[in-house]
């Protein structure tokens, strides 16, 4: 089963419920994307997805080619394959992204396997080049001052050297410009394959001119709501997510 | 313009006047055993009490002047020479027509009459060692709140008065506050009961009229489950020739979930040694807020604390300090954390004017295992003249890996570059001057009441005439 | 030169008496010449008068003053020719210098130390016990006449009572020295004592680095180790110095430094602190002409019980100057740290910036951080600052890396050798600080052991 599976997924922060019983299937080679209004549960989603310890899971599963992530660590997670581009990546001052990167590649290496230093860089170079980055970022401390767009541009790189099974792309078009959004947008277009399963979360229909999505789902009040291909995204954007919620509350007033 | 200056010059000396003496009760000039018999014999203190001064009095004697780490001025203090007990009667009266002419002149010139009658829930008078006039609104007292001297405290309500007095101050704690234990006379004994919320102040004003007098009042607060009160104090004194003594001793307790707000506006005058220790305790989720002005005194040493005792329970000082020519404000804060979650904040702005010295001391303590504590402090320091001095001691201890600390200070003058600016725009420079250090302390005197704050930027505006030109 | 190197075969040959410290230095420096001996013995009389410290003391304040018992400390015996040479073997640091000097227990074990370059442009780099005969005048102009202030008068005593070698370095006017020089400092044997003093005088215009290395030769034999170093840096003159403590856990370490830094000269002190039981730093600045800078940095990486303990004075005697501190520690188990920093602004000494930084990250339940930042201020068009915050790691930080796969072990440490890296940086050669980012990483991997 080479998918990612998410079935009646339960999830609270404090006493709060925030996503309720949610399912999802994201298969391997497949952008989805899940849309929604804020407050509707989509960056937690993402969060819980890679295990940040502030969420609880109550209920359901989550399976990655059938198995069961919930049990593991958020690095564990991650070495399995998974991917989360963050909304807002954190800086990490003194650390510089050459370093963060080769702990990251030699993270994922067999224990006594050391890291090939020519061919590293190498491959850093061939992704940095794809997304238009100077060679003078690696020894620049991670996130530290970046422009919004270089933010992004540095997940996409991550994502394009740790070469994922899935990756979760959460709000990436967020704070960019178009110039920005379009360099961005050609590097997940290039890692687009057979070999890898994407969730793109984003509040705008506008990502989705440039990275076009084989499945479209919308989320509301922690649940997918409706389902549907790349035209869905249209339909939202022009009727808006109210259009969704009264389809939703309708049922419940009948 | 003219007329402005004349009114603030009243204001300036407010303080600055004296009534002969009249005192029937005199313990005399000194201080032994003998002395505290005799105030223990006047005001008729249960035997308890004599002995908790008399041992307060041997541990007083066994301290160290603390002037290793404190100011050498320390030992222009002559024990000796001071009047340790004076009053003319133990018995506050409860209407101003009671009190003694002389004395209620003095309190009207203070203007205490009027600012009961415009906006306290009750107010305490004392001249000297004893309250003369200690009343408390109608409705508030039959909420069952008590507002009375503390040595009615300690005879009418020994259940509540006993079980917290000394208790967030050990006699021993320093010094001063063993001397206060020995002889203290005077001072507020204040319960709210639980879930009452005072709406307007309480206020408690001290004055000292007499030559060579040390007054040593006790003040115990005690807000229950729920409750909430704010608590003003104000202190004036003439400017004698000879140093006089000021040490009190406050304690606060603030049980679940209560809140006290302490404000302090300190006008002493310029040669009174002012060595006061404060402290509350806030149980859980209760909240202890010290506001706290000093202006006047020769040297003031004061550091009010909050142990925070329960979980959430929040600790709070707002400091503004003014040293102005031959003073020395020595002032701060002490923060302990004691139980999860617990949070304080310390802010302190000092300003120092000609060979005025103004002294930030703090401590902040969170000892291990404890989780998510947070404790916040910002001391800013202002000089106005080259041979002005400001320091700053903090001590900050910190174990453990849940919790947050951070200590920020700087010193900094006033900016000649906004001087210049409103010169151009007319202003002379003292009013320049006077506008800019307004603006240094303005977001921490709003936190005052509408009456104190429009009196301290008077103060202000008065202490920076003559520091410029 | 002959002459002196004669001498220093006799000291090679004297072999100093075993006994404890406290019974005083003995015939010990017999060797030396008779004045310096003599200034021992006033300065072992005061040491003896002095009062140990107590917890009371202000400059002790949250001190574990315990730690201090000297009694089981000895004088050491001479080294024998393999552990001379074991210790040679271990003394290289930095792979490019312009000289360097290797003393085990006091003893000066390597002798070809400078090039004949810089000894003909007039440099003096060489050991104490040398210097004192043969630049006489200029050793006395200088040698511990800076008198500790900052709480160990008793221990500056002890070690003028003491010394007998360490380092002398000369730098003329106008004489700039690009690669840095470097000295080790062994202790070696159970409770052996050491003195180590640095006398450092940059004349007018001139530029140095010197790196110092503090070490034990094995990790579980305590000792004691009380060092002076002084480093006079004269009008316009830079002045680099780096010391790495790298002790055994089992050693007790006393370090007082006066840094004399005269009109537009800079000097920068930075120390890093990885090894000993109780590790106490006394650093004092003084600025004493117009322009002249202080840079005062440490990093501090604990673990086990050990304590670092720091107290600082940031002495602005002249208008126009400039100093900056930032000490950083990082705190594993029991670890704690006490600072007392003070910034003083002297009167008259107008126009000073005068800042202060300390950051404390905690990494256990049980680490403890103590901070004291001072200042006194009795001038005014000053521009003076002090912070003091204690944090554990940030857990968005923590996240982001384990998120990318990192194990936690090794994203803990990424994120701490981050935090540390803002005080190395300050260092302007790349060199050195990847040497010291190296040394921190020799400690993660110790402790992960």
């Amino acid at each position: 089963m080479q998918q990612l599976t998410i079935e009646n997924l339960h999830v609270t922060i404090g006493d709060q419920e925030i996503i309720r019983g949610l399912s999802l299937t994201v298969p391997r080679g497949e952008v989805h994307a899940i849309m929604g209004p804020n407050g509707s549960g989509k960056s937690t989603l993402a969060k819980v997805l890679a295990g940040h310890p502030d969420y609880t899971v109550t209920a359901g599963s989550v399976t990655m080619d059938g198995e069961n992530i919930l049990d593991l660590e958020p690095d564990e997670r991650a070495r399995q394959g998974l991917f989360l581009a963050f909304q807002y990546p954190s800086e990490i001052p003194g650390v510089t992204i050459a370093n963060f990167l080769r702990a990251a590649v030699q993270s994922r290496m067999l224990d006594g396997e050391e890291l090939e230093a020519t061919d590293y860089y190498a491959q850093l170079y061939k992704k940095m080049d794809l997304l238009e980055m100077d060679r003078s970022f690696t020894s620049r401390s991670v996130n530290e001052g970046f422009s919004g767009g270089e933010k992004k541009r540095n997940e996409i790189l991550q994502m394009a050297l740790l070469e994922p099974k899935y990756a979760v792309l959460d709000e990436t078009d967020s704070g960019l410009d178009i110039d920005a959004l379009k360099v961005v947008s050609k590097g997940v277009n290039s890692l687009r394959g057979p070999n890898l399963g994407v969730l793109l979360i984003t509040h705008y229909q506008r990502l989705l001119n440039y990275i076009v999505p084989d499945r479209v789902h919308v989320m509301v009040r922690g649940r997918i709501e409706m389902s549907g291909d790349k035209d869905l995204a249209l339909q939202l954007e022009e009727k808006g997510y109210d259009w969704v919620r009264d389809d939703i509350d309708e049922p419940a007033l009948a | 313009m003219v007329q402005e200056n004349k009114s603030l010059e009243i204001e300036r000396n407010i303080g600055d006047f004296a009534y002969p003496e009249t005192h029937t009760h005199d313990a005399g000039v000194g201080l032994s055993e003998q002395t505290i018999h005799y105030i223990s014999d006047v005001k008729q203190d249960p035997d308890w009490v004599r002995e908790f001064r008399l041992k307060a009095y041997r541990t007083f004697l066994s301290k160290p002047m603390p002037t290793h780490w404190a100011s050498k001025d320390l030992e222009a203090i002559v024990f000796d020479k001071i009047r340790y007990y004076l009053s003319g009667g133990i018995q506050p009266k409860r209407t101003w027509e009671e009190v003694p002419d002389d004395v209620k002149r003095t309190f009207e010139r203070l203007g205490i009459p009027e600012q009961e009658r415009k906006f306290l829930a009750g107010v305490e008078a004392q001249f000297d060692s004893e309250a003369v006039y200690s009343n408390i609104k109608k409705a508030v007292g039959e909420q069952g709140v008590i507002f009375v001297g503390s040595a009615d405290g300690l005879k009418e309500h020994p259940e509540i008065f006993r079980k917290w007095f000394g208790k967030v101050i050990p006699t021993g704690d320093n010094k001063f506050s063993a001397l206060n234990s020995a002889v203290f006379s005077g001072g507020s004994f204040i319960y709210v009961p639980p879930g009452v919320k005072v709406k307007h102040p309480l206020q408690a004003y001290f004055r000292i009229n007499a030559e060579n007098f040390g007054q040593f009042e006790r003040t115990l607060i005690i807000c229950d489950e729920g409750a909430e009160l704010t608590y003003m104090e104000g202190c004036t004194a003439p400017k004698f020739n000879t140093a006089t003594l000021h040490s009190a001793v406050v304690e606060l307790v603030a049980m679940k979930g209560a809140k006290i707000q302490y404000i302090t506006v300190q006008n002493w005058s310029n040669n009174v040694f002012n060595l006061v220790t404060k402290r509350g305790l806030a149980h859980e989720e209760a909240e202890v807020k010290w506001i706290d002005c000093n202006i006047g005194s020769r040297l003031t040493m004061k550091y009010p604390g909050v142990v925070m005792k329960g979980r959430k329970a929040r600790g709070e000082v707002i400091s503004i300090a003014l040293a102005g020519d031959g003073q020395h404000q020595d002032t701060g804060a002490k923060m302990v954390h004691a139980a999860d979650e617990t949070t304080s904040n310390i802010i302190s702005k000092s300003i120092s004017i000609g060979t005025g010295r103004a002294t930030y001391r703090g401590l902040v303590h969170v000892p291990k295992h404890l989780k998510n504590c947070k404790n916040n402090t910002e001391c800013d320091a202002l000089l106005i003249n080259a041979n002005s001095r400001t320091d700053t001691y903090p001590a900050i201890t910190v174990r453990g890996t849940g919790n947050a600390v951070q200590h920020e200070a700087s010193v900094s003058q006033v900016s000649a570059e906004q001087i210049f600016y409103m010169q151009q725009r007319g202003l002379t420079e003292a009013q320049a001057m006077s506008l800019s250090v307004n603006g240094f302390v303005n977001d921490l005197v709003r936190q005052f009441p509408m009456e104190y704050s429009v009196e301290l930027k008077r103060l202000i505006e008065l202490e920076m005439e003559g520091s410029v030109g | 030169m002959s002459n002196s190197s004669a001498l220093l075969e006799e000291v090679a040959a004297v072999a100093p008496e075993p006994g404890g410290i406290l019974g005083g230095v003995g015939n010990r420096n017999a060797d030396l010449p008779a004045w310096f001996r003599e200034q021992q013995q006033v300065a072992w009389t005061e040491f003896q008068s002095l009062p140990m410290p107590a917890p009371k003391d202000q400059a002790w304040r949250f001190s574990n003053v315990k730690a201090l018992d000297l009694a089981p400390y000895q004088l050491p015996v001479a080294l024998s020719d393999a552990e001379t040479r074991n210790l040679l073997d271990r003394s290289t640091e930095l792979s490019e210098t312009s000289g360097r000097l290797v003393f085990g227990n006091d003893q000066f074990l390597e002798r070809d130390v400078c090039s004949e370059k810089l000894r003909a442009a007039g440099v003096i780099f060489q050991p104490l016990e040398r210097a004192m005969i043969e630049h006489e005048e200029l050793f006395r102009r200088h040698f511990m006449n800076q008198p500790a202030t900052l709480g160990s008068a008793k221990f500056a005593a002890l070690h003028q009572a003491f010394v007998r070698s360490g380092t002398f370095l000369y730098v003329p006017r106008g004489i700039e020295l690009e690669l840095p020089l470097e000295t080790f400092h062994w202790l070696h044997g159970e409770n052996v004592s050491i003195f180590p003093h640095t006398l450092l005088v940059a004349e007018e215009n001139s530029k140095v680095t010197l790196v110092e290395h503090f070490r034990s030769a094995d990790r579980s034999r305590a000792g004691f180790s009380c060092g002076v170093n002084d480093l006079v840096v004269g009008p316009g003159a830079k002045v680099h110095y780096v010391c790495t403590q790298d002790w055994n856990d089992r050693a007790l370490g006393i370090q007082i430094n006066a840094t004399t830094v005269a009109r537009d000269a800079s000097a920068l002190n930075l120390y890093l602190n990885l090894g000993g039981k109780f590790s106490r730093l006394e650093s004092l600045s003084r600025l004493i002409g117009e322009g002249g800078r202080s840079d005062m940095l440490a990093v501090s990486v604990g673990d086990g019980a050990q304590e670092f303990d720091a107290r600082t004075l940031q002495d602005h005697a002249s208008p126009h100057t400039f100093s900056d501190l930032l000490f950083k520690n990082a705190l594993h188990d029991r670890a704690r740290t006490t600072f007392g920093g003070l910034i003083r602004v002297e009167p008259h000494a107008h126009f000073t910036d005068a800042y202060q930084k300390v950051r404390n990250l905690l990494l256990s339940d049980d680490a403890e951080a103590n901070s004291m930042p001072g200042l006194e201020i009795l001038a005014d068009n000053v521009k003076c600052s002090h912070g003091a915050t204690s944090g554990q790691l940030d857990e968005d930080q923590m996240f982001y890396l384990l998120a990318r796969g990192i194990p936690a072990a090794v994203a803990r440490e990424l994120l701490v050798g981050g935090f540390l890296t803002e005080v190395l940086e300050r260092l302007t050669s790349s060199a050195l600080v990847v040497r010291l980012e190296e040394l921190i990483a020799d400690k993660f991997v110790r402790r992960s052991r």
